[in-house]
């Protein structure tokens, strides 16, 4: 048995074929050759075995069937072989980066360098308060070891408290140093703690330009206007073969 | 919707692929004749490829290319010793997660799964005596 295929047809499969080889790019020559021939044998079983009397309309069923190039090829490719194959949208980015750059680039540069100065201040302050944090905790502890040591040796560290030119008797100079050392601990350790509502309000500042490109990507019209783009091309390239 | 139905299918399309490539060999259009049967499973025929390169990259099939007399060569792909001890595991694994569901939305009533009435019993003892 063998099939025939008129010109319409093979323009056709091989439009098909072409767009396939386009998807694969990236994949070795071998391997992407070898798809290109399953697929082939493939269809050509499949256009056999249709019984619809109209050539193209028997194609058009076949590869109807078999899906788009893109459902063929999934997990062949690693994501970025497949970003590779992308290549046709290339020119068009190119485009869209030139008018940008010449349109938007002094407004945006402004504005640009105050949102990075604000982010630069804000993280400045988080550290800030990091750091004053880390030294209540430190002065704390510094303060209760330096306390009990005096404890056992009157002297250690004596010329440094008596800065004031105030001697406290021991009895009552021991607890307030102890309360004191405990009360700055506690503040430092509770100004860690409650860090938590800063970092979660950092982090959400901060992840705000990630999260409006994530939305952005999602958005109805911004899915409907990318895939437009590649039906139309896949249109184009019909209508210029058959 | 769509994008679940898919993700469901994408697993159950591999381990009927193991499945019927455990029984006899077959290339890309004969296998989708076979899974698909007569009933009209509304299958994106191309989807099998991903599979099919992807089990053959895990080692589970191998392929090779066989001349036919009524067209180009067709690529024919059997199943490997690693693959049939996959399809065994993956099958067993259907079966269970079948009883599951069944079991889950109510289509087995408890008259065919006894074991599970007495032990909700015997941990509400165990509550008691706390």
């Amino acid at each position: 048995m063998t099939v025939e295929m008129n010109d319409q047809v093979q323009k056709i499969l091989d439009n098909y074929l072409g767009r396939l080889r386009r998807h694969l790019q990236g994949l070795p020559d071998g391997d992407r050759e070898e798809l290109v021939r399953e697929i082939y044998s493939h269809i050509y079983d499949s256009y056999a075995q249709d019984e619809t009397k109209d050539g193209v309309e028997r194609i058009l069923g076949v590869l109807d069937r078999l899906g788009e190039p893109s459902e063929v090829v999934s997990g062949h490719l690693s994501g970025s072989m497949k970003r590779m194959g992308r290549k046709r949208n290339l020119p068009f980015l190119i485009l869209a980066g030139f008018f940008i750059g010449i349109f938007g680039l002094p407004l945006g540069v402004g504005g640009l360098v105050l949102l990075i100065g604000l982010g630069i201040t804000l993280a400045a302050l988080i550290f800030t308060y990091y750091v004053a944090a880390g030294a209540f905790v430190l002065s704390g502890w510094l303060t209760i070891i330096v306390t009990t040591i005096r404890i056992f040796y009157p002297h250690f560290f004596v010329e440094n408290i008596h800065l004031l030119d105030q001697v406290l008797p021991p009895e009552f100079a021991l607890p307030l140093n102890y309360a004191a050392g405990v009360i700055l601990l506690l503040l430092g350790v509770g100004m860690v703690l409650q860090g938590r509502h800063i970092q979660r309000g950092a982090r959400y500042l901060f992840g705000l330009p990630g999260q409006s490109m994530r939305h952005l990507r999602q958005k109805p019209w911004f899915i409907a206007a990318r895939e437009k783009g590649e039906a139309s091309i896949v249109a184009n390239s019909l209508e210029g073969q058959v | 919707m769509e994008n679940k139905k898919k993700q469901l299918r994408k697993g159950i399309l591999e381990l009927a692929i193991l499945g019927a490539l455990d029984r006899q060999s077959h290339y890309g259009f004969s296998l989708i004749k076979h899974l698909t049967g007569d009933n009209g499973i509304d299958l994106t025929e191309g989807t099998i490829y991903p599979i099919l390169s992807r089990l053959s990259r895990e080692g589970l099939v191998s392929a090779e290319w066989v001349e036919s007399s009524q067209g180009p060569p067709r690529k024919y792909y059997v199943l490997t010793e690693s693959g049939s001890e996959a399809h065994r595991v993956l099958a067993g694994e259907f079966t269970r997660l079948q009883e599951l569901v069944a079991r889950a939305s109510g289509a087995i009533d408890r008259h065919d799964a006894p074991q599970d009435l007495p032990q909700i019993e015997v941990n509400k003892e165990a509550n008691h005596d706390c």
